[in-house]
């Protein structure tokens, strides 16, 4: 057998073996979503086309929430339309450490709401496979923000 | 025999009329009297009723005051009472012919009058709420007049709007209308307004269980 052969029977066999194991990784639902999402050219418009529309991370961000999450950093604007003050919220961002903290203060803000979700589920049985999609989709959505910072910012 | 099934449905549907009503205009005096007067009415309202601002402002100033800007920065302002914002991507509002809600109440004939009702399209909380009344209402009346089989097809389109669309956003705004209300009469409202869509859908589930066999439940 030729030796390149060989090689290329070992690299096929890796790659089997990589996505096995993130297969048996996300069998518990974390689904390869995060592999399915697009590129994009700054956190910015990855976190606002990823995790702010609700469809997406099952959670939603009012105008009040995001000023709300700014003030627990010490950032303070004015209600606007959602998307403007999206931007001046990520525009405060300057250091790796200040998107650590921005990441955060979302992540606190979905598990708050998947805390709500859980308790709704558990009052209402019937409507708990609706609450725990939304689940799933903001466990992917924190997921996310730690690979947009790895990305990013690393 | 069926008195327990007609009470129950003439609750939802009234449940349902005022809700939408609620949430599509603000309150003015003659339906605030009415929720005060009404035990049963007053009962969703709790905070409200022990708000300490209704000792001291008329029912017209409370209105005008309070329980109006509430409505404007709650339904009108800053947070978006649309379906088709919570499941687009692009989280903009549907508010053509395209939009999939309108397609639905196209097919059961039920016009929404957006100029009217001061909505930019049809898939607000308040025409969805109104369209589970109105089906509530004609379920009701083939109850009454022993059409079990049609009482049974509205109630499987209820369980089924509420299950793909109601129940699909609206727990998400309004458990932020709740969390943002700045009167205690809004944040009732929204937490109101949740707990019967999702009491609601656990009642049309259980009947759905028992395929539509209305008796079934009050054996």
């Amino acid at each position: 057998m030729d030796i390149n052969d060989l090689n290329d029977l070992r690299n096929e066999f890796e790659a089997l073996q990589k996505r096995n194991m993130l297969l048996e990784e996300c069998a518990e639902g974390c689904e390869l979503d995060e592999e399915s999402r697009e590129e994009y050219p700054d956190y910015l418009a990855a976190i606002y086309t990823e995790i702010m529309p609700p469809v997406k991370s099952g959670i939603y961000f009012s105008r009040w929430d995001l000023k709300t999450l700014a003030s627990t950093l010490g950032e303070s604007f004015a209600l606007d339309v959602r998307e403007r003050m999206f931007k001046k919220f990520m525009q405060w961002v300057g250091t790796p450490e200040d998107m650590q903290e921005v990441i955060r203060v979302f992540k606190e803000h979905i598990d708050m709401k998947c805390d709500l979700y859980r308790d709704y589920s558990e009052r209402y049985p019937s409507s708990k496979p609706i609450f725990d999609e939304k689940i799933k989709k903001a466990d992917s959505a924190k997921r996310y923000l730690d690979k947009v910072y790895t990305e990013f910012f690393t | 025999m069926q008195e327990n099934i007609l009470t129950q449905q003439i609750a939802r549907i009234n449940i349902y009329a005022l809700l939408s009503r609620l949430l599509m205009s603000e309150v003015d005096e003659e339906m605030l009297e009415l929720i005060l007067k009404d035990e049963n009415m007053l009962s969703f309202f709790p905070t409200f009723e022990s708000w300490e601002k209704r000792e001291h402002y008329s029912n017209k100033d409370l209105i005008e005051k309070y329980l109006n800007v509430d409505f404007t920065n709650l339904l009108l302002l800053h947070l978006i009472p649309y379906e088709s914002f919570y499941t687009r991507e692009d989280q903009m509002m549907e508010t053509g012919g395209d939009n999939p809600v309108q397609a639905i109440f196209n097919a059961f004939e039920f016009n929404v009058a957006l100029d009217k009702a001061r909505v930019m399209a049809a898939d607000h909380i308040a025409i969805e709420l109104e369209f589970m009344y109105e089906l509530a209402k004609a379920e009701l009346k083939a109850i009454e007049e022993g059409n079990m089989q049609i009482a049974k097809e509205i109630a499987q389109i209820e369980y089924g709007f509420l299950k793909d669309h109601i129940l699909e956003w609206a727990p998400m705004f309004l458990l932020n209308m709740k969390n943002e209300a700045g009167t205690a009469f809004y944040y009732d409202l929204a937490d109101f307004a949740l707990e019967f869509i999702l009491s609601d859908f656990e009642y049309l589930s259980e009947l759905k269980k028992r395929d539509y066999d209305y008796l079934a439940g009050s054996k």
